[in-house]
């Protein structure tokens, strides 16, 4: 039965009504003519609303500790209210922002509306339990984003960025759908724990299809986080994307597609076989190289950090790919999604107030922005600096945190402190392009060295992510005690598969694994094995 | 079992089908096709499963997965008319104005 006082369901309601609402509004009123600020207003209302709730809600405990599975489609759990948390803020930076880059632009009405929608999918993601209920949030935050990333109706290249966005991302779910109809074929139910406590007890000829699920699950994800066999969409929409809506997607559905990726991969990977976090690993390795080194040669300030969040969606992928050697890795990533959330979209958000003062997002247009536009272009440094993982901006803390994992657990597979020496390298590697754009930001001179007037909400908005990154960055404990709370027990993992019958269990038994509970008995125990020899 | 057997392989077919005509067309209606058809083949999959299993939830993820892919491509339809009307062609290899 479902609580309606639960985080998700408030934070729906909310979001929802208002999403609805303001298209509503925008018919019946009157008078014509943009109403821009109202809309914007009204949205920024209702996001901070609706993490006020969420926040309010951790706070005074009402939410379950982290928990991996639920018997019904949502559970209200810190996992889900740590996306919760981060998604929306990066809503609230981009509805912000948008008060200045949607003046004088069409239907603004639609627009926050649409962004509004797209955030209840986002949060939703986090929370789901059930492939289902996952599958849905999963749609209800891509649909909105294809709409706004073709916004720009007379910009050609928001078009063709929308088009391959749509391609890539309606193949991404068409294969989701896929993946998880092997997997209830397979396990019989469609919750995510019944589902990877089906799997654990899989019998001896259906493992190649547990495998083939699990790869397509990979691939349907990876699409939408641009891991490197799926990634040759993403710096073209990005750039081409209104670039508060880069900033959505970079920052917004990329990690909120890592949180469905934490949901179903890593839990499934634990579950199927030690060898998919090896597979993992050199994926991560692949994402950062090609990334970073793609990004070296671009001109464009919104295509630099696309290819950017490429390379970081390598570094966060690392503690996915150690999740169950080390307990501090899946902390290290969750810590590094928040951050880099910030991080992504005052870099994005920059590029916006660059685009709405001086039209343009060439590197040359960058040239004496020190002097021109003061606090775009000290976000804008302060926002790469701490991508590269310069101390003490939260980007190093988070580096930090996920390549000590990566060395901590060389004691149990070989390879993993290569993942910290790869990520090393290549954060040095990625200093060679932040830092070519701070030079021409503040060593180089451009034609027109005259002062522009900043758009005062997007540099409100870059305010807060300097007080984020900054702050943060000394104060770093309290962000990194929330990560490490909303990291799913994995010694609670180990007793759902190994204890059948437990209450956490779908109360719909799989036919499979009434019948094989014996033939996999031994897998299980080597994964029991390695959860308990590492506490947390 | 065997039933199973049989349209499992018909799904596996339409799923080859749907890759083959993403990876060879390049109208934009066509992939949108190419997508659907991808889409289905899953869809026949859930409820083929749902029936051996002898469980209406495969079922009702088909319903659900049917009304989500008419949505998806009300939105797609939608980008690719405004393409149209920007290009006066819906081939996608025209649409290469972004490099690198």
């Amino acid at each position: 039965m479902v609580d309606f006082f639960s985080t998700p369901l408030l934070v729906t309601v909310v979001l929802g009504s208002v999403g609805l609402g303001i298209p509503v509004i925008d018919a019946l009123k009157k008078e014509r003519g943009s109403n821009n600020k109202l809309y914007s207003a009204i949205a920024f209302g209702a996001l901070i609303i609706a993490i006020g709730i969420v926040i309010f809600r951790v706070l005074s405990g009402a939410v379950m500790p982290a928990a991996a599975f639920g018997p019904g489609v949502l559970s209200d759990d810190l996992f889900g209210s740590f996306f919760a948390v981060a998604l929306l803020i990066v809503s609230i930076m981009v509805t912000a922002a948008s008060w200045d880059y949607m003046k004088g632009r069409a239907n603004p009405a639609a627009y926050y509306s649409l962004i509004l929608l797209s955030s209840i999918g986002m949060v939703l993601i986090g929370y789901s339990t059930d492939l289902v209920m996952l599958f849905v949030a999963w749609e209800l935050m891509s649909l909105p984003t294809y709409a706004l990333a073709a916004f720009s109706k007379r910009d050609p290249i928001s078009n063709e960025a929308a088009i391959k966005y749509f391609m890539f991302g309606a193949l991404s779910s068409a294969i989701l759908v896929f993946a998880i109809g092997l997997v209830y074929g397979i396990t019989g139910t469609t919750n995510i724990g019944g589902a990877i406590q089906g799997l654990a007890h899989l019998q001896k000829d259906l493992i190649p299809v547990g495998l083939l699920a699990i790869a397509l699950f990979i691939a349907g994800f990876g699409f939408k986080i641009g891991l490197v066999p799926f990634h040759m969409w993403l710096p073209d929409a990005y750039e081409g994307a209104p670039t508060t809506i880069g900033a959505l997607l970079a920052a917004g559905t990329k990690k909120a597609g890592f949180a469905a990726a934490l949901r179903v991969i890593v839990l499934g990977m634990f579950v199927l076989h030690p060898d998919w976090t090896f597979t993992l690993a050199v994926i991560a390795i692949f994402t950062m190289t090609l990334g970073n080194f793609a990004a070296l040669v671009q001109k464009s300030v919104p295509r630099i950090l696309a290819y950017s969040s490429i390379a970081q969606a390598g570094y966060i992928l690392i503690g996915f790919a150690l999740a169950p050697y080390s307990n501090q890795a899946l902390t290290g990533s969750l810590f590094y999604i928040i951050n880099h959330a910030v991080m992504k979209s005052a870099g994005f958000l920059a590029a916006a107030a660059v685009a709405t003062a001086l039209a343009g997002y060439s590197l040359e247009r960058y040239r004496g922005l020190g002097h021109r536009m003061p606090i775009t272009a000290i976000a804008l440094s302060i926002s790469l600096l701490s991508l590269a993982g310069v101390p003490p901006l939260v980007g190093f803390w988070s580096k930090l945190v996920v390549f000590g994992a990566a060395i901590n657990s060389g004691s149990i597979v070989a390879w993993a402190p290569y993942l910290a020496i790869a990520g090393l390298l290549n954060s040095a590697l990625s200093l060679g392009y932040y830092a070519w754009i701070i030079k021409k930001m503040y060593m180089e001179q451009g034609p027109d060295m005259t002062k522009v007037k900043e758009p005062r909400a997007i540099a409100a908005v870059l305010i807060f992510a300097i007080i984020f990154m900054v702050g943060f960055g000394i104060w770093y404990a309290p962000v990194l005690e929330f990560a490490s709370k909303a990291v799913p027990h994995f010694g609670n993992i180990a007793s759902v598969i190994s204890n059948g019958s437990s209450s956490t269990s779908h109360p719909v038994k799989p036919a499979s694994v009434a019948s094989s509970n014996s033939s996999s008995a031994t897998g299980v125990r080597a994964i029991a094995v390695v959860v308990r020899s590492h506490p947390r | 079992m065997n039933e199973l057997i049989d349209f499992v392989t018909v799904a596996v077919v339409l799923f080859a089908i749907g890759i083959y005509g993403l990876v060879v067309k390049r109208n934009a209606i066509r992939m949108i096709f190419s997508i659907e058809i991808i889409a289905n083949a899953a869809n026949l999959n859930l409820i083929a499963f749902s029936r051996n299993l002898h469980n209406p939830q495969g079922q009702m993820f088909a319903l659900f997965s049917i009304a989500i892919a008419a949505a998806e491509v009300a939105v797609g339809l939608g980008i690719i008319i405004i393409a149209y009307r920007l290009y006066k062609e819906i081939d996608v290899e025209e649409f290469r104005s972004m490099k690198g």
